[in-house]
């Protein structure tokens, strides 16, 4: 062991954020000389985010070596294929974001140009019965990928998990203190600095414990206990993109059927989100303070409420945009602490695991090169825009004009970035994956053409089947597509069988 | 969702290809593919009085996609070409003289544990180990020994790890995508072009015309003029930048030799007291040429450098190649695009030139225009190509700037010279723990930047945290069992010039379609 070797890693607050990362460290350090204490409040509550995922937390999960069946159970989780957005693009329509691909590649390019190509020549059938993962949302179905049917859909079935954040926190914690993990009991009241650098050097607890550690996680959520409140790094407010900053949500009876899906329902000011478990339904309305109060929006929640509520509701309040350094000194802020995009596209787990995943690949040393550091931020900001671009889309890209808030959307600025990307979709439907970026052209091209936006021009290469040929390929994937579907069982059925 | 999109009256109905050699005829080739001949006419205009340039005779493995794309038959197309395989390079004399080391295609290694394969073996050199990086990479092993077979499906076999590209003849692989193109609907015109027309109203390229006053109209326009940039240039003024000051070589002496035996599967780059010298094997003979900067060093000298270095027979007298290193600051402009020499120029070191052709028709296709471009589509292709560029560029440098030669004033300027700051970030992530990433869509990979890295004596300062609990006989056991693995594999590979025989003299399965 080199003298320059972190020895304790001090992880601040044990929400999702705090025990994700506490059990991922556990695992991928070899923990023999290095000592990870978590430390957390009973008397602070957390905010327990992301109840819905995407397929990544399937890595997430692997690389814990988590029994996949044992966790489901666990965590009360369901099986989810996509979101299906209702009211978006106009009141009255609905569409799937489907995890998993439509129809097939051919040609070296990208499905959507041949149906698109198909469409112009009219007598096309719709998108959504390409896609396997829509069609069984719809349908109420759900089976795991069969591998071993290379070129069939259900080999390429993508998915992740419905779950309870609570529940989902206390597996995590479970994790972590069978590799050692150590948890102390308690609320931080104070941080001291090393004189020279800046540094974190110990927490003060309440109880006069004193606790020193090299390297310091601060998974303390919105208030970024030392990201913030001793380092003052600064937070960079992306609101006039995303306006949304309240939430108020309620648990609701299970639902009786399960559907293998969230969705989420734009509203006069905001969405509303619906997430079945097994045993009870989360419900949410994420909305914005300048247009709708918070009376009105419990009402508005209530109102389209599935099933009998089971809890009272809770507000949450939050600013939409990211901390101006998320990697600061010796401090490194994970979940909340970072950042928040709203939950519209279940990203906020991801962020938490991806995060981890960056401070595993640059762990420092006591030394805490500026370089790893720079290009940690660097890359925490990349993805964070990405994400949030994505997000405006689905504001952005809507006719709707029922509401002060969907006037406000409809016409505001947005991101040079994503300005392009639109630009260039109308044209000629080029869809392309900027810098491994987390959505990919399934993704843009779902919510595009769900929210009613459509190209000039589809790409020249689709034009070069005849179009008996063409007709023949689709007929035959949508064939295909519907042949599998049969042979999927319900999701309850299927969550039934779970060994 | 009942919109119908009528675009007819504003496809591209003609496509002029200015210039034929490299360039021009992979175009052309590649839009006789993507294109419905029947709907959009190509025209390529080439004259037999001009000669073309043609350096480009070592690839990269992505050339394999494009030929797959076309559909070309590979023992038919290497039967055509004098095609070789290609491993990888060696790099000799660049960090320090006496130095070599091998560039391979593919990896090092395999990663464990989510943790980089080069930081297992920066351990173990750490604790004594005295492998080279390049024990431990497929390619470098089989080349090393002369060996060659294509690339195991399986990919649990360790020749599943194989990765290559090919050596060929750069005026036989134009003449053959001559042959493609043409059989496919392209028209080729013989003659000089005399005038590029433009619309005095739009700025926009109307047509060519030629010496014999025939006139080439067309929606659409490529310059593969090479350095004339006859359409980019001299026509619509796009200025070019000048990265000489990175990249000092100006010049070049080219001259073909014998062929030697065994026959390489790999390209050999050996550093001179003023730029460089490559040996490119083919199946008839070896391309060789000496890249220098005129400053340093005279026409003469070079030559005899050139000749001194030469591991047989010269076939002829070399030729003389000027060039300035750099890109336009634009490549889409109007209804123009550039492609290959007028866009810009890179040194061959890492065998890039048919690669940034290659990704710049791509694009072109992905970003297929109407015949009234919009600028969103163009800026969209120009920002892409002058990262292409740029990423490229950047790890040149990097084997220049990278070494401890001081044994000439050109060395001297190398090693002092300042860099980019994309680069200088780059090396300073590696220095500080050895980390590499890559960056958007970048080329060259971390295999590339470590091999180059390392070969050239640039060391992290301190080793992977996370690893330093590990046992140092755990890990060496996990490299040994790695190498000796791939070792076994290479013993039962047959040698380069066999396979070549065996490969290009069976009948062709399938006819290129």
């Amino acid at each position: 062991m080199n003298n320059n070797d972190i020895k304790n890693v001090v992880i601040v607050g044990g929400g999702t954020a705090g025990w994700m990362a506490a059990a991922a460290l556990s695992k991928l350090l070899y923990t023999k000389d290095i000592n990870i204490r978590l430390i957390e409040s009973e008397a602070i509550g957390t905010v327990g985010v992301g109840e819905a995922t995407i397929p990544h937390i399937l890595y997430f999960n692997r690389l814990l070596g988590i029994n996949e069946n044992e966790f489901i159970k666990k965590t009360n989780a369901t099986f989810k294929l996509g979101i299906e957005f209702v009211n978006w693009g106009k009141v009255g329509e609905r569409y799937i974001h489907p995890f998993g691909p439509y129809g097939m590649d051919m040609e070296g390019i990208h499905f959507h140009h041949m149906w698109l190509r198909q469409q112009g020549l009219g007598n096309v059938k719709p998108i959504d019965e390409f896609n396997l993962q829509i069609q069984a949302a719809k349908a109420g179905k759900f089976r795991r990928a069969q591998q071993d049917l290379q070129g069939s859909p259900l080999s390429t079935i993508a998915y992740a998990f419905q779950f309870d954040a609570a529940l989902y926190a206390k597996f995590m914690r479970k994790i972590s203190e069978e590799r050692g993990v150590t948890r102390t009991e308690g609320k931080v009241v104070k941080a001291t600095q090393k004189p020279e650098n800046g540094h974190i050097d110990t927490l003060l607890l309440e109880s006069g414990e004193v606790i020193k550690g090299d390297l310091f996680i601060d998974c303390s959520g919105f208030r970024g206990l030392l990201i913030e409140e001793t380092l003052q790094t600064g937070y960079e407010d992306w609101s006039h993109y995303l306006p949304c900053d309240r939430a108020v949500t309620r648990l609701t009876e299970r639902m009786e059927t399960l559907p293998p899906y969230t969705r989420a329902t734009a509203k006069s000011a905001g969405w509303q989100w619906r997430i079945p478990l097994q045993l009870r339904t989360g419900n949410g309305y994420v909305y914005s303070s300048q247009y709708l109060s918070d009376d009105a929006a419990l009402e508005s929640l209530n109102n389209d409420l599935e099933t009998k509520p089971i809890s009272d509701p809770r507000l949450l309040y939050f600013k939409t945009g990211i901390r101006k350094q998320t990697w600061n000194k010796n401090v490194v802020s994970i979940g909340l602490a970072a950042g928040f995009l709203e939950p519209l596209e279940s990203t906020s787990i991801h962020l938490i695991q991806t995060a981890i995943a960056r401070l595993m690949t640059n762990f420092p040393d006591k030394l805490f090169n500026q370089p790893d550091i720079d290009y940690y931020n660097e890359r925490t900001r990349i993805e964070y825009e990405q994400v949030r671009d994505f997000l405006i889309l689905h504001y952005k890209a809507s006719t709707r004009n029922d509401s002060p808030f969907w006037d406000y959307c409809r016409n505001m600025t947005i991101p040079k970035s994503l300005e392009t990307r639109i630009a260039i979709y109308k044209e000629n439907a080029r869809l392309y994956r900027q810098d491994q970026e987390l959505f990919n052209h399934v993704s843009w091209f779902a919510v595009f053409n769900g929210q009613g936006i459509y190209p000039k021009r589809h790409h020249p290469v689709a034009n070069l089947l005849s179009e008996t040929e063409l007709e023949r390929r689709l007929n035959e994937i949508h064939t295909v597509t519907q042949k599998c579907l049969e042979v999927m069982p319900s999701h309850e059925q299927f969550l039934a069988k779970l060994p | 969702m009942s919109h119908t999109r009528n675009t007819q009256n504003t496809n591209i109905k003609t496509i002029a290809i200015a210039g034929g050699g490299t360039a021009g005829w992979m175009t052309a080739a590649a839009l006789s593919r993507m294109l419905q001949p029947q709907n959009v006419k190509i025209v390529l205009v080439e004259s037999e009085q001009i000669g073309t340039i043609g350096v480009g005779e070592a690839t990269i493995p992505d050339v394999a996609n494009f030929n797959r794309m076309l559909g070309i038959d590979e023992p038919t197309f290497m039967r055509a070409t004098k095609a070789t395989f290609k491993l990888g390079i060696e790099f000799t004399d660049w960090g320090r003289l006496g130095d070599r080391y091998f560039h391979p295609f593919g990896t090092h290694g395999v990663d464990m544990n989510g943790i980089d394969f080069h930081q297992y073996w920066l351990h173990a050199q750490s604790t004594g180990s005295k492998e080279l990086l390049e024990d431990y990479s497929m390619c470098a092993i089989a080349a090393k020994r002369g060996k060659f077979i294509l690339p195991d499906a399986n990919p649990r076999s360790v020749t599943s790890h194989l990765r290559y590209a090919y050596h060929f003849d750069a005026t036989q692989y134009a003449l053959f995508l001559r042959d493609y193109a043409e059989k496919r609907g392209v028209v080729r015109r013989e003659g000089k072009i005399n005038d590029v027309l433009q619309d005095s109203l739009s700025g926009n390229l109307t047509g060519l015309r030629l010496e014999n006053g025939e006139t080439i109209s067309a929606d659409f326009f490529f310059d593969c003029t090479g350095f004339h940039a006859s359409l980019i240039e001299k026509t619509l003024n796009v200025p070019f930048k000048d990265w000489s000051h990175w990249l000092p070589c100006n010049s070049a002496q080219a001259v073909a030799s014998e062929r030697t035996e065994p026959l390489l599967p790999y390209t050999k780059s050996t550093a001179k007291k003023a730029g460089w010298q490559w040996r490119i094997p083919t199946q008839h003979r070896t391309g060789n040429g000496h890249i220098y900067c005129s400053d340093f060093i005279s026409d003469e000298q070079a030559n005899q450098v050139l000749l001194d270095g030469l591991d047989a027979k010269p076939l002829g007298d070399a030729r003389t190649i000027r060039f300035k290193t750099g890109c336009r600051e634009q490549f889409w402009v109007r209804n123009c695009i550039a492609m290959g020499l007028s866009s810009g120029f890179l040194e061959p070191l890492e065998s890039t030139s048919i690669y940034l052709i290659q990704q710049g028709i791509s694009r072109f296709i992905s970003l297929y225009p109407s015949s009234n471009a919009s600028q969103v589509v163009q800026n969209e292709y120009n920002r892409l190509m002058s990262r292409e560029f740029e990423q490229v560029r950047d790890f040149i440098i990097l084997h220049y700037k990278s070494t401890m030669r001081d044994d000439s004033d050109f060395w001297r300027y190398c090693k002092d010279m300042s860099i980019p700051d994309s680069l200088q970030h780059k090396i300073d992530l590696f220095k500080a723990a050895g980390r590499v990433f890559r960056d958007d869509g970048e080329l060259f990979t971390r295999p590339s930047w470590i091999a180059v890295l390392i070969g050239q004596n640039v060391f992290p300062d301190t080793n992977e945290p996370i690893l330093s609990d590990i046992p140092a006989s755990d890990i060496q056991q996990s490299l040994s069992s790695m190498s000796q693995a791939m070792q076994k594999a290479a013993g039962t590979m047959p040698s380069h010039a066999e396979f070549i025989e065996r490969y290009t003299r069976a009948k062709p399965n399938t006819n290129g379609s």
